[in-house]
Order: C-alpha cells, then sequence, then structure tokens
C-alpha cells in the first residue's frame, strides 16, 4: 500500500532531460483522475476546467507564501543585486540613490583584493574537510545509536544533539580556553601520549585547524539527526537478509547501509555545504579572522565590509558566495548520483 | 540548482510509524555480548561532546575573576550563584523571554503553515509556474543574508514595522528549508488518498487539511523544531527591529549585560547561555523521534 | 533550469533600468555643510519626549540621570533604550537608512566620521563650549572642521605595573623609550616576571596600543591636507620600538581573554597598557590587598608622552522631531555635577575637564594620573573610513610582531591599503 515498495531510484532521469516528477505520479493514480474529472466537466460543461482548478487551487496555495517572498526577500534581494554595481557607502544611506553607477568594478576589485583571495582559499579548505569530518562522525555515532543500543537512546541523542542548539557566545569562552597553549585541556591531554602541543589558536598552521575541530563539534549533532532519519528508513529485513548471507558487519554497512543512505548523505551535503559557505560564527567569535587572516572565510570578509559600511562591495561579494554555492550544489548532485 | 528542481523528486518511502515502531521492536538486536564496546564508545564520544557545555555551565556558577583564571579551574571553587541572581534580576526576563516565545512560535506555527501549502502544492499539483517556484525557494537558501540586511530594514520600517512584532515576525514567515521538508515528505505519500478524496468531491484545501496534514506529523515537527531553534537563537535582526527595550528578544538582552565596550562578563555570558538552551534542549527531547522520523523521508534522491 | 532563470534575469534587468533612471548618480549632496553655522537652541526647559540610545551600561543606568532631568523639566519625558555593544553600529546604520532614528544616541569615538558624513547627525549647537571638554575627546566629534556631537566620557590608555616587582627590581616608573624598555627588562630578568610587557601584538584594536606610540614619536597617521601618512619615518620608527619588545621576548604574544589579567595577578606579566576598566577587573581578580601591589605610570615622553583617548560622544540626528530638547539633555549630561554623578552611577570618566575637580575622582590615585593624562591624549582622525584603516594598521601590527615582517615594509602596506581605501570624502 504505502510507497515503500517503490525501487528507490526508480525516478532516476537522464542526465540533461528533467525528469518530470509527475510522472510518477501520473503512473499510480492516472486512472483514479478520470472519474472525478468526468463528473466536474459534466457539472461545468467546460473540458479542461479540472488542469485550471487545480492550477487556481495550487496558486491559492502557494499565494501567502509567495507573497512574502515577493515582499521580504525578493525586493531586498534586488535591491542588494543593485547595490552590487553601484559605489554605495554607509555615509550614502539617507541618499541611497545618489550614488554612481560602477559596473562590474566591485566584481573585478574583489578577484584582485588579496584578503579576498584568502579568505576564498581558506574557505575551499574549511568547507570539504569540515564536511567529511563531520559527516564521518556523525555517521559513525547514528550507525550506533542505531542499531547497537536500545538503551538511554534519548540520553545519548539529546546529548550529542546539544552543540548543535548552545548559544556560540557562551560556548566561544571555553573553546579558547580548551586551546590554550599551557594550561588548554586539549594540551594536556596530548601532553600525556607525550605530544607537544602546538598554541592552537595564535598559529597560522594550526588555527584553521583548531577552528574546524570546533566547528565539526558544533555541526555534528544536526548531521547525526540526518543520518539517523536515513538509518530508520532501511528495511531492516535487508539486514537479516544480508545476515542470512552470511555478510559480516563491515560488509553490511558496506554493501546495505552506505547505498541505501546516499540520498539521505546528499542531502546531509548539501545542507552541511550551504552552512558552511555561509560560515562565520566560529572565527567571528574565536579568532576574528586571525591570526593573519588564517581563519577568514569569504562569508567573514562579507560581513567584515559590511561593518566597515562598505555596503555595494559587501553585497557584490554575497553574490560570488551564491554563485558557489550553486555550482557545489550542482556538483554535489552530479557527484552522488553517477558513482553507484 | 537545476539539478534540485528536477531530480529530486523521487516517490520518497515514508514506513508509517507503526510499522517503524514494530520494526524497533522486533529489531533482531538481540546480540547483547558485543554491545557493551559499543556503550562503551558512545559513552566516551558522549563525554567528549557534551564537557564542553558542562564545562560552561560549571563556569556559570564561577565569579568572573575564577572563569579568567589561568589555569582554568573545571570544579567552581567559589561556587555563586549571583551571575543568575543578576542575570533574573537586571534583565527584565519575564519580558523578554515572553518576547522571544512569542516570536519563535509565531514564526515556526506561520511556517509549518505556509510551508505546508506550498509543499503541497509543490509535490502533488501540476501548475504552471510550479518549476519556477521551486527555484525560487532552493535559492533563497543560498543567498547569503547579509546582502539583504539593510534594504529589508529599509522596507520594513517603510511599511511601518519597525518596534512591532510584525517586523520580527513577517520577514521569517516564508523560509525555504520548510517548503523543502514539507514538499519531499507529502511526495512519498501514496496518491490513491487524494484520489479517494477528490472523488468525494473533495476540494485542495480540504484534501490538504483531512488527509496530508494528518499524516504530515514528522515532517512538521522537524520544520517546527529546526524553525523554532534559529529563531529563539536570532539576534541581529531582533536587534535591529526593536527599537524599544519591551521589543527585546533573549539573546538580545543578555548581549547588552554580558558584553561591554571594553570586556565581557563571562560569567554572566554562561548563565544566559545555559538558561536560553533549557526550552530548546526540552522541547528536542520531547519531538526528537519526531524529528528524525520527518527528516527520514527527506533525503534527496536522483 | 531555465524555468525559473528567465523570469529572474528578466526581473534583474528591470531593476538595474529603474536603477539606471532613478539613480542619478553623485550630486553634490555633501551634508557636512562645515562652512554652514550650526543652529542655536531654544530657551526654557526641554519639552515632550526625547528617544535616547545608549549602549550597555551606560543604556541601563541612563534612567537614573533622565529622571533628574525630568524633575527639571516637568514637560519633557526621557525614554531611553539600552543597545548592546554588539552590532550597535549596524543598529544605528540601519536606522540611518530605514531614517528611524532616535532623538540622542551614544555613539563611540570612532564611528562619527562615519555618521556625520552620512549626513544624519545635528551641528553641535554653539551654546556647547568646546574647552569645556579635554581638547583629545572634542577633536572626536570634529568632522570636516565642524563638530557633530558632544564628549560624553572619556577613557584613555596608561602603564599598569607591579609595584612589588618594580621594587624588586630596583627600577622607577619610565618617563621615556629607553626607560619603558629598560623596566620591561628590570620586571623580566630580576623582577622575576616570566614577560616584562604586554602589548597587544595585534588583531581588532591593536592600532589602540601602537598609535600612542607613533604620536609619542612626534608623528601621525594623517597630514593637516588630510591625506594619509601611514608610512612617515615616525610610523616605523614606532612599529620598530614596538616590535623590539616581541624580539627581545620583553612581550607575550597575543593572549586569551582573561589571561592577561590572571598572569598579571600571578606576577608573571610584570606591565601592560591599558585603560581605566582594568582597575576594576585587576582588584576583581586580585582579591583583597591587591591594590597595593599594582598603580599606574604616565604614557613614557619622546617628541610628546601622548595616549590614546577613546570613550563615547553624545550625537543628535537631524530627523529628531524634538531637536531643542534633546540638545538640552545632553546639555546636561554635560553638567559638570551630573558628569560626576555619572562616574559614582557607572564609574565613567568625566569628559568635562572641571568635573575631575570633584574628590571622588582627583582624590584616588589611579584615577588622577589618568585625568593627567588626559590632557595629552589624541584620537584618530574621524573619517568614515577610519574603522577599515584601522583593520588595515592592525593586520599589518601583527604581521611584523607575529610574522617576520619589517616595519618599514609594514608601514608601507598600511600606507599602501589606506590611500586605496581612502578617507571617504
Amino acid at each position: 500500500m504505502s510507497a515503500t515498495e517503490r525501487p528507490a531510484g526508480a525516478a532516476v532521469a537522464p542526465a540533461g532531460q528533467p525528469a518530470r516528477e509527475p510522472d510518477a505520479r501520473r503512473r499510480t493514480s492516472g486512472g483514479s483522475a478520470g472519474p472525478g474529472s468526468d463528473r466536474r466537466r459534466s457539472r461545468r460543461g467546460r473540458p479542461l476546467s479540472i488542469r485550471a482548478q487545480r492550477a487556481v487551487a495550487a496558486w491559492l496555495l502557494a499565494a501567502p507564501f509567495f507573497v512574502l517572498f515577493l515582499v521580504f526577500f525578493a525586493g531586498p534581494v534586488l535591491a542588494s543585486l543593485a547595490l552590487g554595481f553601484t559605489d554605495l557607502r554607509s555615509t550614502d544611506l539617507r541618499h541611497p540613490f545618489a550614488v554612481n553607477f560602477v559596473g562590474f568594478d566591485n566584481y573585478t576589485r574583489l578577484f584582485q583584493d588579496e584578503t579576498f583571495r584568502t579568505a576564498m582559499v581558506n574557505t575551499a579548505i574549511f568547507v570539504p574537510v569540515t564536511l567529511a569530518l563531520t559527516m564521518a562522525l556523525a555517521l559513525a555515532v547514528a550507525v550506533a545509536l542505531h542499531r547497537g543500543i536500545e538503551r538511554f537512546r534519548t540520553l545519548f541523542r539529546v546529548g550529542y544533539y546539544l552543540p548543535y542548539v548552545t548559544s556560540i557566545v557562551g560556548v566561544a569562552v571555553v573553546w579558547r580556553i580548551m586551546y590554550q597553549h599551557d594550561s588548554g585541556v586539549i594540551n594536556r591531554v596530548l601532553g600525556f601520549v607525550g605530544i607537544d602541543g602546538p598554541n592552537w589558536l595564535e598559529s597560522t598552521t594550526w588555527s584553521l585547524p583548531a577552528i574546524i575541530l570546533m566547528t565539526a563539534w558544533r555541526g555534528m549533532g544536526f548531521q547525526m539527526v540526518i543520518m539517523l532519519a536515513g538509518l530508520s528508513a532501511i528495511p531492516s529485513g535487508m539486514y537479516e537478509a544480508a545476515e542470512v548471507d552470511g555478510a559480516s558487519q563491515w560488509q553490511r554497512f558496506r554493501y546495505v547501509t552506505v547505498p541505501m543512505l546516499r540520498p539521505t548523505l546528499l542531502l546531509g551535503a548539501v545542507l552541511g555545504t550551504i552552512g558552511l559557505v555561509q560560515w562565520f560564527e566560529e572565527p567571528y567569535v574565536m579568532t576574528r579572522g586571525g591570526p593573519l587572516n588564517s581563519t577568514l572565510s569569504v562569508s567573514m570578509f562579507t560581513l567584515n565590509q559590511f561593518g566597515f559600511g562598505n555596503y555595494s562591495y559587501a553585497a557584490a561579494a554575497s553574490y560570488v558566495i551564491f554563485a558557489v554555492m550553486v555550482a557545489l550544489t550542482v556538483v554535489q548532485f552530479r557527484l552522488l548520483r553517477s558513482n553507484t | 540548482m537545476s539539478t534540485v528542481a528536477t531530480r529530486a523528486p523521487a516517490p520518497a518511502r515514508p514506513v508509517p510509524p507503526a510499522a517503524r515502531g514494530r520494526r524497533r521492536g522486533g529489531d533482531g538486536r538481540g546480540r547483547g555480548g558485543r554491545q557493551w564496546w559499543i556503550y562503551a564508545v558512545l559513552i566516551i564520544g558522549l563525554v567528549i561532546t557534551v564537557a564542553p557545555f558542562l564545562w560552561m555551565l560549571l563556569s556559570s556558577f564561577k565569579p568572573d575573576a575564577e572563569v579568567r583564571q589561568v589555569p582554568p579551574t573545571w570544579w567552581p571553587e567559589n561556587p555563586t550563584l549571583d551571575n543568575y541572581r543578576d542575570l533574573f534580576q537586571r534583565l527584565n526576563f519575564p519580558r523578554f523571554f515572553a518576547n522571544s516565545v512569542i516570536v519563535a512560535t509565531a514564526v515556526t506555527v506561520g511556517n509549518m503553515v505556509f510551508c505546508t501549502m506550498l509543499g503541497y502544492a509543490l509535490a502533488k499539483l501540476q501548475f504552471p509556474g510550479r518549476r519556477m517556484l521551486f527555484g525560487l525557494v532552493l535559492s533563497m537558501l543560498m543567498i547569503p543574508t547579509v546582502a539583504t540586511f539593510v534594504p529589508l530594514f529599509v522596507l520594513v520600517s517603510n511599511f511601518g514595522l519597525a518596534n512591532t512584532f510584525g517586523g520580527l515576525i513577517l520577514p521569517f514567515l516564508a523560509a525555504p528549508l520548510g517548503v523543502f521538508i514539507m514538499r519531499q515528505y507529502i511526495l512519498g505519500l501514496p496518491d490513491e488518498l487524494l484520489d479517494a478524496a477528490r472523488i468525494d468531491g473533495a476540494g485542495e484545501f480540504r484534501i490538504l487539511a483531512t488527509v496530508v496534514v494528518p499524516l504530515c506529523g514528522p515532517p512538521l515537527a522537524t520544520l517546527g523544531v529546526l524553525t523554532f531553534f534559529a529563531q529563539w537563537n536570532n539576534f541581529l535582526w531582533p536587534l535591529v527591529v526593536a527599537q524599544t527595550e519591551d521589543k527585546y528578544t533573549l539573546p538580545v538582552a543578555l548581549a547588552l549585560y554580558a558584553i561591554g565596550q571594553n570586556n565581557a562578563r563571562f560569567g554572566l555570558l554562561m548563565a544566559g547561555a545555559v538558561v536560553i538552551i533549557i526550552p530548546v534542549l526540552i522541547i528536542f527531547a520531547v519531538l526528537q523521534r519526531y524529528v528524525v522520523q520527518g527528516i527520514a523521508v527527506t533525503g534527496l534522491k536522483d | 533550469m531555465t524555468g525559473w532563470k528567465r523570469p529572474a534575469a528578466s526581473l534583474l534587468v528591470t531593476a538595474l533600468v529603474a536603477f539606471a533612471v532613478a539613480g542619478c548618480g553623485r550630486g553634490d549632496n555633501d551634508e557636512t555643510s562645515g562652512g554652514q553655522a550650526p543652529q542655536g537652541i531654544s530657551t526654557g526647559p526641554a519639552t515632550g519626549t526625547i528617544t535616547v540610545w545608549a549602549m550597555g551600561t551606560e543604556g541601563e543606568k541612563l534612567s537614573v540621570l533622565a529622571k533628574d532631568f525630568e524633575a527639571a523639566n516637568p514637560g519633557a519625558k526621557v525614554n531611553v533604550t539600552p543597545v548592546p555593544w554588539d552590532d550597535a553600529h549596524n543598529k544605528i546604520s540601519t536606522a540611518i537608512a530605514a531614517r528611524t532614528t532616535p532623538d540622542v544616541s551614544m555613539i563611540g569615538t570612532t564611528w562619527m566620521g562615519e555618521f556625520a558624513k552620512s549626513g544624519a547627525l545635528d551641528q553641535t549647537p554653539a551654546a556647547f563650549d568646546k574647552a569645556a571638554f579635554f581638547p583629545g575627546a572634542w577633536d572626536t566629534t570634529v568632522v570636516d572642521g565642524a563638530s557633530y556631537a558632544v564628549p560624553w566620557y572619556v577613557e584613555t590608555r596608561l602603564i599598569y605595573y607591579r609595584k612589588d616587582l618594580a621594587e624588586k627590581a630596583g627600577v622607577q616608573p619610565p618617563t621615556n623609550w629607553q626607560e619603558l624598555k629598560d623596566f620591561a627588562t628590570a620586571l623580566k630578568d630580576k623582577g622575576g616576571a616570566k614577560w616584562g610587557i604586554n602589548l597587544q601584538p595585534g588583531g581588532t584594536g591593536s592600532w589602540q596600543t601602537y598609535l600612542p606610540f607613533v604620536w609619542q614619536a612626534g608623528g601621525n597617521v594623517m597630514d593637516s591636507s588630510g591625506q594619509w601618512t601611514l608610512d612617515s619615518q615616525q610610523m616605523t620608527q614606532a612599529l620598530d620600538y614596538y616590535k623590539s619588545f616581541f624580539t627581545e621576548k620583553l612581550a607575550p604574544g597575543s593572549l586569551q581573554p582573561g589571561q592577561l589579567e590572571s598572569m598579571f595577578v600571578d606576577g608573571q606579566i610584570g606591565s601592560f597598557v591599558s585603560g581605566p576598566w582594568h582597575i576594576g577587573i585587576l582588584k576583581d581578580s586580585g582579591g583583597a590587598g591587591f591594590e597595593q601591589k599594582f598603580d599606574v605610570a604616565m604614557m613614557p615622553r619622546e617628541q610628546a608622552g601622548t595616549s590614546f583617548v577613546g570613550g563615547s560622544d553624545l550625537a543628535v540626528f537631524k530627523d529628531s522631531k524634538n531637536r531643542d530638547s534633546a540638545w538640552k539633555f545632553v546639555q546636561y549630561l554635560s553638567k559638570p555635577e551630573v558628569q560626576v554623578k555619572w562616574y559614582q552611577t557607572v564609574a565613567d570618566l568625566p569628559a568635562v575637564q572641571t568635573g575631575w575637580n570633584d574628590p571622588s575622582l582627583s582624590g584616588d590615585p589611579f584615577l588622577s594620573k589618568f585625568g593627567e593624562q588626559l590632557k595629552d591624549a589624541k584620537s584618530p582622525p574621524a573619517v568614515p573610513t577610519w574603522e577599515q584603516v584601522a583593520a588595515v594598521i592592525d593586520g599589518e601590527v601583527e604581521k611584523a610582531t607575529v610574522g617576520d615582517t619589517a616595519p618599514a615594509d609594514a608601514v608601507k602596506a598600511m600606507q599602501e591599503q589606506a590611500m586605496s581605501i581612502g578617507t571617504g570624502t
């Protein structure tokens, strides 16, 4: 009865040719649309009205969101896009139209800006590393929580989720203390195993890894929930069948869990990337992007420019981030789709 | 992005909650001997994960000087409730708490309603402009808010919404993530149910209200929890929109007292962070099972 | 893919066209008309509602003074909104854009250039006597030759040092650069401190510690014609001197928040440069009797003995509907006795010089030295781009102290970036 029986991935469409998703709907429901439309057609006496009616209903359903979207999102977005082609600064705020049109100046200036390039490189390192680390940790925890244990699940879930909802400002104080060179917990633990820990937040080499670790800590709870969700949708029969076939625990993970989890991994990767590209909280509260810009992200760069009152420049940088994000999302879909 | 718009579809697989419960019970996980080390690893992981938070909790009972101390202390040497006393006495706590609850709740409820409506239309109705709408929704996810910040505030205050709850709430009522979650879930609901209702002469609104929504508990829980958290911790927008103190939300009020021009009050900061997180944790603990179910069928597929 | 792109593109084009039509380019709308004389203020008591924004503790406690003001002006009502320091700058900027500014706001001294240039601030009426304020503080309000605010409270930087360690090392508080270097060396070698002095090595706000040395060397960041002079010989000289504390291992690298106080109390750090707020923090961290163990000293004198002056100003907005009463409230807050009361309420130091005659200030061994230093304290130029240039200075100072950039190269880089940022005119 439920859609569970449908083979996963049934709707794979050849690349480039958009799959029309309602195909699936028509396949299953095509027969039953008939009677309804007949009835209405006879009442109204006009063919096709069922489609029109649906369209009207659909737009009515979409209307509240769409109106809010137009007013509170599209308007400001267009304004800020236009802003990116002017030289508006905070000193022009009382006369926002009395500024010069500068074409793509802000964009060309961005790519010549050494600080922006540094921020791009940092972000290019930060996003994939953090995403991989966060998702690997989250997957491990989720698998253990899902199939390994029966008791205290709520406790574990809430515990692992905790960092995600903790206020960054409060927790930053604690992390800075933990990262202290001489007396920080992390270096003391490293000291037990004979490693002389670096001065994490003051080193241009180690500050980014330090921030990555903290970000993974914070983001893991969110990814864990996503993974748990994906795991819970895998029919347990598949594991039982694999067990009967003599598959080892690792083989079950490799050949049942991972393939079945691909949609979930994709969701986690897309949402994670969107979050991480816009990432600025951790470096903002921990290092302000330093030392020597080694933890400056593109979003923090943008925020800084915004703070300096360079609104046009900040807008231009925002749309560069937007373009990168769109590109990354497309790539992720391609990657996770093709390597079955 | 086009890829999302065109390939996300896929009928997801909603496992009826009942079936899931059954499976969980009889999962054949009786491999008792192997479990202890999983517990051990999970507990170690949990300790590492929770330790910074615990330290924050403990530090909220320390005087400021002790928080600053090098080397740091784990247990408070001079435990004190001063930070909490300060927090509740200096902050008009009930007022800020109420504001936070009003704003977060209104935004959450609004998202549940509007995102479900649009999500249903996108998932189950064929209409002109459908793909454009979905593309717009996804692009919303990707535009950094800092870009639109000033234009948005100018707009909001031109509507006369500065320093009103409307100004705090309205801009967040149409959030893309919610539409995304609802659409993915509703896609997986069997069409037969809807068609049966249509045969009975039900309009789309009625179908949504009487057939679809009752089945949407899990994604609504997910959406609700995520939206509520985001609003609960929102700082910059409430700060800018609220022109008088009586419209401040908790994070704004906390920043007011804990962070100075040249120094911060760490103890107060941590006590505030502890207090702010409590309602959120309670909500998550209650709803976490549904949240997981909600995302379970939101997975992106080709 | 094309489903949504086409409409979006057409919307964009529409917007750009609309913009090109509506936006007619930068006109001559410079509102900081320096030549124009400011408007006067009416006589008689204040009336109506006056809305005030103030940050942090000031915002929290200002209602105390507001009550006195209301008692003296029965027709007036003062509504104070406390604003968190975090993002207060963004709040004021967006309010200017949307014209939802209050009547009066507290303004960080380094924001003055930006907000005055936007045309949002009212010129200071002639009724305010410039000479009553500390000159360095008054300068923070002057943009293009005209004043747009009144200093409210001030702070300046002195050298905090451990008296007991200095005695042990047999050194007196320094009076010039050489002595400061010797002082730090002695605190380390003979006094037993791990570090002789702490100077902020870089990062946000380090310019506030570095620039005093530039001023002491006789240099400045801007010449009289308003051109950046960040690569001057004095800038190099000051950075050379600043850097030497790090290369000679007299100063630690960057410290985490809280570490400075804790290490000073432990005697690991012998001295540091900071503002008056540290008196309270040190008394708090050091416990009973610690105030006997430390003291403050004036800045060393080379060409000059200048320090940095910070604090906050009070400005009235042009869009204020109750301008005269707003200025009357500011006038009230600038009275010497009210400034003293303000000090007693929140420990903010008076910007009005005669306020310092009060025994609660002049009689305090620590504070009296701050009062003395305030007579020779400077602020950076009040130009709209200052915060951005300051960030450049912070970055280059860090490259010189933490990294291995030569001071001469660092100041050259400062100048290059500052020139490309401009002065916002």
